[in-house]
């Protein structure tokens, strides 16, 4: 019964930084900017509210700097691709680079050695709000002007531009939620983990993009990829060391499992291809 | 002007960087050359890290001429290591080395087919492919060298270490220069040369440029995109064969530093004309050793090597692969 209430728990702790991080993904890509950066935002605000919050010590502050500087870079990010007309790949490359340079940077210079642990966040606020945010979004995408533009741009801007709206305003706001959502997301990594190790976020960036994917770029499918994926990844914590079914399968072939999924998703072996028609688009 | 702009704002982030440090921005560049080129000691250092550079810029570079982004070439690499190094333990001497290279190059191009073929035949995106690949890659070399191919003997997550003697030869002492290096410029010539002169260089290009139109042209463009993700994918194996047979002698859990991700901004920073790849390779070695130095000699962190890299393959970029801007309102 404790090994139920343990696996729910880490479940829950681990899947909602990737709920925030891929429905932060989603209004990036739905609006038409493939967003291969998530985790080079998420990353930092890590650093951001770790340093913030020990100097201040005001976890508050802490947040609200690090979803500052998620911001920041999703910015960059906009201008980059929308006012500069750059690949949003290849910016994102440089975003992800930047922001571990500038982390590994920041934690090597301004940590101190000796600083004792980080005050928890109100955990509680954050998973209900993660948990229910996928179906606000979908409410907001199905019944509101701004969700309607926001589909209508991710899949045709040249028509979404010709019926008078505009693609980059449209996604000047859409990276601002990628910003906020992938702050947040960074918030809850470094409370959930108390003290800040180099390249705090671990890939994780990727894997709610993974997740994304898997839930073909919709809200509530994307919300059960994240939640499934924490789920093996507590899974596997937890049967570490014993077997199952008679063999012990190395960690490493559980940590495998989101990105095989993606895959077998991506080859459209999991019904048809549901890219935004307009991802990537200018 | 916009691109100055860039510029300076990037040469005044650095400045600013390197003055919170505490470092004196004079000196820092003078340990940043000084560890990198300054003794036989630290170029063949940075030697290590050129021809892998070189090698999967080839391959990053190749790639692109095909209109594909392989981002995977950090996947490619890590499991060529891997099968090289575990070839040539099992079948000692010059055989083994050859044998080891081959199985390196069929297994690149095998773990970048998947990212081809979902391209050309069901339209996902190479990179979110690739990046996938990458992952996978990472975790179950690991789980090799933590599992069956672990080196008894050692503590750490390793392969056993090949026998010296049986290495690339150097052709070149004090300072110390692998062959590895002669087949990373045959290969910066052989791909400039047959995407140059070749009907399968010109119809890779053209299938890149405008695949609609190439289709047009009578040329199978998805099979030409398979095909050189395939090819780009076998460089990226080769040239982590080489790093084990040149350099390091054994593969280990982590093995490629993030060659891969450097590669792109090396083939970025060559643009169209493969030659480039010679500065562009040099320019990324010497920041890569360049920047241990600074962070022993003058406590610059590390980190901001990245810094520089991101904020150069941005300016790059905005030079070479600008899109036609949409004009709006």
């Amino acid at each position: 019964m404790n090994d139920l209430r343990l696996l729910l728990e880490g479940t829950v702790i681990l899947g909602t930084p990737l709920i925030l991080a891929a429905i932060g993904g989603y209004f990036s890509e739905r609006s038409g900017v493939i967003n291969i950066a998530l985790e080079g935002k998420m990353l930092i605000a890590t650093i951001t509210v770790w340093l913030v919050t020990i100097a201040t010590g005001q976890p508050v502050i802490g947040v609200a700097a690090g979803i500052s500087a998620s911001i920041l870079f999703s910015m960059f990010h906009w201008l980059l691709t929308q006012r500069y007309s750059l690949d949003p790949i290849v910016s994102g490359m440089a975003i992800n680079a930047i922001a571990f340079g500038a982390a590994n940077f920041l934690d090597k210079r301004f940590t101190d050695p000796d600083q004792a642990g980080f005050p928890k966040l109100p955990l509680m606020a954050f998973w209900v709000f993660a948990l229910m945010l996928p179906f606000l979004v979908w409410l907001y995408v199905r019944h509101t002007r701004g969700g309607l533009r926001l589909l209508a741009v991710g899949s045709d801007p040249d028509k979404a531009r010709q019926m008078g709206v505009f693609p980059q305003r449209t996604r000047f706001m859409a990276l601002i939620a990628t910003g906020v959502l992938c702050g947040l997301a960074g918030a809850l990594i470094v409370s959930n983990a108390g003290s800040y190790v180099d390249n705090m976020t671990a890939g994780r960036g990727f894997i709610a993009l993974a997740a994304l994917i898997l839930g073909g770029w919709r809200p509530l499918p994307t919300l059960a990829a994240c939640i499934a994926f924490g789920f093996f990844y507590q899974l596997q914590i937890q049967l570490q060391g014993t077997q199952v079914l008679g063999i012990s399968a190395p960690r490493e072939l559980w940590l495998c499992l989101p990105y095989i999924a993606t895959l077998v998703a991506l080859a459209g072996l999991l019904g048809r291809n549901r890219t935004p028609a307009g991802l990537g688009k200018p | 002007m916009k691109i100055w702009a860039l510029l300076a704002i990037a040469v005044g982030l650095v400045y600013g960087a390197l003055v919170v440090a505490g470092a004196a921005p004079a000196d820092t560049a003078q340990s940043l050359i000084q560890g990198s080129l300054g003794s036989a000691k630290a170029l063949e250092g940075t030697m290590k890290h050129f021809t892998p550079l070189l090698i999967a810029g080839v391959a990053v570079f190749f790639a692109l001429r095909a209109g594909l982004f392989n981002i995977g070439v950090e996947g490619q690499f890590t499991v060529g290591a891997l099968v090289c190094a575990v070839v040539a333990l099992r079948m000692p001497g010059w055989l083994g080395l050859i044998a080891g290279i081959l199985a390196a190059a069929v297994a690149g191009a095998l773990w970048a087919y998947p990212a081809g073929w979902i391209k050309a035949m069901r339209g996902g995106h190479e990179v979110i492919s690739t990046i996938m690949l990458n992952n996978i890659a990472g975790q179950l070399s690991t789980a090799a060298v933590a599992g069956p191919f672990k080196d008894p003997n050692q503590q750490g997550t390793t392969t056993a270490s090949i026998d010296p003697a049986l290495m690339l030869p150097s052709i070149w002492q004090d300072p110390r220069i692998s062959a590895a290096l002669l087949v990373a410029v045959l290969f910066v010539i052989g791909i400039w040369r047959w995407l140059g002169r070749t009907v399968p260089g010109y119809e890779l290009q053209a299938a890149g440029a405008n695949p609609r139109a190439a289709t047009l042209a009578g040329i199978d463009a998805p099979k030409v995109t398979i095909r050189a993700m395939a090819i780009s994918g076998a460089i990226g194996g080769i040239a982590g064969a080489l790093q084990v047979v040149a350099y390091e002698g054994r593969f280990f859990a982590g093995f490629s530093s993030g060659y891969g991700f450097d590669a792109l901004g090396v083939a970025l920073l060559a643009g169209s004309n493969p030659l480039i790849l010679f500065p562009s390779a040099a320019l990324f070695a010497i920041l890569a050793k360049g920047s241990t130095t600074i962070q022993v000699m003058n406590g610059v962190p590390k980190g901001i090597s990245f810094v520089i890299l991101g904020l150069l393959i941005v300016i790059f970029a905005a030079i070479r692969y600008r899109k036609v801007p949409v004009k709006e309102s």
